[in-house]
């Protein structure tokens, strides 16, 4: 093992240092795709972020501006309720989906004889594309012929402004998130909850553990590798919530549902205005930068030693 | 009830649960697709179609493109999926076996890069595919689609390759085989089935997407199918019956992919996560 030798700096030997030589070469490519399609975008977007630069106003030019646009973005409300709504849908989200996957993978990891069903409904929620979730329980949340209003009629309750009251209209498009993201949660636990040997249960069992007992203290602290996995995977989506709501009320009523890369897309494609855009962009990198670097912490091991 | 019938009751209502949940909003969108207009305006709503119809399948296929919406999809994800494989396995081969300096810290430099939030690329990438003159075209999609797997697929493979056992490449390479030769000879179909997981999560993803797609594909010959099926909204109507036929047009593959490949999709997406 490599691991083992002392730190001496010994020589390569031409071998060694001709694989090195071809294991660069193999991640040659890699690199290469990364610079085109993000390194040089993300390098001309911190350029732009400093420029003046309107598509719409193309006899402005593009002047270097400085930090003004940086400064427009923190003094606009707009940013800061869509940065707020962000925010919101991933700490009812991210939880939520922890949550109701959590109790789906211990349903599932029950002795089916057919197994299939089971895997499949968890499947078929992962591979739906997020717009046509959104769309999907848009027409569940339909007024007058949704599902969920006349399910309520049908109770003797009223049905409700689902998708106009930006309240109502919140708790719909969380709902819609929470059933989409909460079944890759479940496969991720469910694999979790698969490794923990069935002795462990048997030997609380004999000790008289009842089955909460056993929950809390051997499922729960089994699962925590798992369950980070989960939560970091769910806030790095969340923080790009876009096609749900996207599709569900386009940010509407008003502004109400409407997240940061919602504001950004609206801000660049719609209006135009790619310096401000940019320097919203950029604001919103060094957000989920912070959120990423927890993940990268639990990645950064030797993948050349197979003992993990 | 004996205690081994109260067991079964309560697995197959866990199942049932589960089932239910993943399958319902499908289904209620194909009964929806299979409704009239005029019974869809009835109240209180019908659960079954009462009298079924296709028209909203034939309104699929006039109203909007959706063959054109379907061969743009199936063309970007599979020459996507082919790239990022290809490119992933290249790393991660380098990554497990070729006595790199810090492959730990090489690994998380690819993964930091390639994770980068799509909303951030997506103003410059717009301007880049712009001034190349790729806009509309599938390769302002089939590359950052490229990038946007190589996390999963460069982990699932890294956990492949790492399982198996260098004695067979050092044995190949006696008996005259390059280092590449090994690679493709033994590593390669060894671990196939690593390979085909890392193909699948790669092409569900490509098929996915949606925030690129509407950005970098505004015309309508070259939108991707998840683009596609918002088109059939009107400007102030909201077609449910032909959108819902629609969804189905759109659902039914990927339905059948998953259903086909279900458990190799489950080891790669558990491997992504958790081996790596």
């Amino acid at each position: 093992m490599t691991s083992a030798t002392p730190v001496l700096k010994h020589r390569l030997t031409p071998l060694e240092r001709s694989e090195r030589r071809l294991g660069l070469v193999m991640l040659a490519p890699a690199f290469i795709l990364l610079a085109a399609t993000v390194i040089y975008p993300v390098a001309t977007l911190i350029w732009t972020s400093f420029r003046f630069q309107h598509l719409a106003q193309p006899w402005m030019g593009t002047p270097f501006v400085g930090l003004e646009q940086y400064w427009k973005g923190l003094t606009d409300p707009h940013f800061w309720s869509s940065t707020l709504n962000t925010a919101l849908y991933i700490l009812v989200t991210v939880p939520g989906a922890v949550i109701v996957g959590l109790g789906l993978a211990l349903l599932a990891n029950q002795p089916f004889r057919i197994k299939w069903p089971v895997r499949l409904g968890l499947l078929l929620p992962w591979a739906l594309p997020l717009v046509f979730a959104g769309l999907i329980f848009r027409w569940f949340f339909e007024f007058k012929q949704g599902i969920v209003n006349n399910a309520l009629i049908w109770f003797g309750l009223k049905p409700l402004n689902w998708l106009t009251d930006p309240t109502l209209a919140f708790i719909a498009i969380c709902i819609a998130i929470i059933w989409k993201s909460s079944s890759f949660v479940a496969l991720v636990l469910l694999a979790g909850l698969q490794t923990i040997p069935k002795s462990m249960y048997e030997a609380a069992e004999i000790d008289g553990a009842n089955k909460w007992q056993q929950f809390v203290e051997i499922t729960l602290p089994m699962l925590r590798p798992a369950i980070f996995v989960a939560l970091i995977f769910r806030t790095i989506t969340a923080i790009q919530t876009f096609d749900i709501p996207y599709a569900m009320t386009n940010g509407g009523p008003g502004n109400s549902t409407e997240t940061l890369a919602m504001y950004i897309h609206k801000t660049t494609i719609d209006f135009l205005d790619f310096g401000y855009g940019s320097a919203l962009a950029v604001l919103m990198f060094i957000v989920s930068v912070i959120a990423t670097s927890g993940y990268l912490r639990y990645t950064r091991r030797d993948p050349s030693k197979a003992g993990r | 009830m004996t205690s081994s019938q109260k067991k079964r009751n309560i697995t197959w209502l866990a199942a049932l649960i589960v089932a239910a949940n993943g399958f319902i909003p499908a289904i209620w969108v194909l009964f929806t697709s299979l409704k009239t207009e005029g019974e869809l305006n009835r109240i209180p709503i019908t659960i079954f179609p009462n009298q079924p119809t296709l028209e909203n399948f034939t309104r699929v296929f006039v109203d909007q493109p959706i063959l054109v919406f379907i061969a743009n999809s199936v063309a970007v994800a599979i020459i996507s999926t082919v790239i990022c494989v290809l490119v992933s396995a290249l790393a991660a081969y380098a990554l497990v076996r070729l006595r790199l300096p810090a492959p730990g810290l090489i690994l998380s430099v690819i993964l930091a890069i390639a994770m980068f939030p799509l909303i951030s690329i997506l103003v410059p990438l717009f301007a880049v595919m712009r001034d190349a003159g790729l806009l509309n075209t599938w390769w302002a999609l089939i590359f950052p689609y490229a990038v946007l797997s190589m996390p999963v697929c460069t982990m699932v493979l890294i956990a492949f390759f790492q399982d198996i056992p260098a004695d067979l490449e050092n044995a190949a390479m006696i008996d005259g085989c390059t280092r590449v030769g090994a690679l493709f000879r033994v590593v390669v179909p060894l671990s196939a089935p690593g390979v085909f997981t890392a193909a699948i999560l790669a092409f569900v993803n490509a098929w996915d997407e949606f925030l690129l797609a509407l950005t970098l594909s505004p015309r309508v010959m070259s939108r991707t199918l998840p683009v596609g099926i918002t088109l059939y909204q009107g400007e102030f109507a909201f077609p449910w019956p032909i959108m819902s036929a629609a969804l189905v047009v759109a659902i039914t593959p990927v339905c059948v992919l998953i259903a086909i490949y279900q458990d190799k999709i489950v080891s790669g997406l558990t491997q992504g996560g958790m081996k790596g």
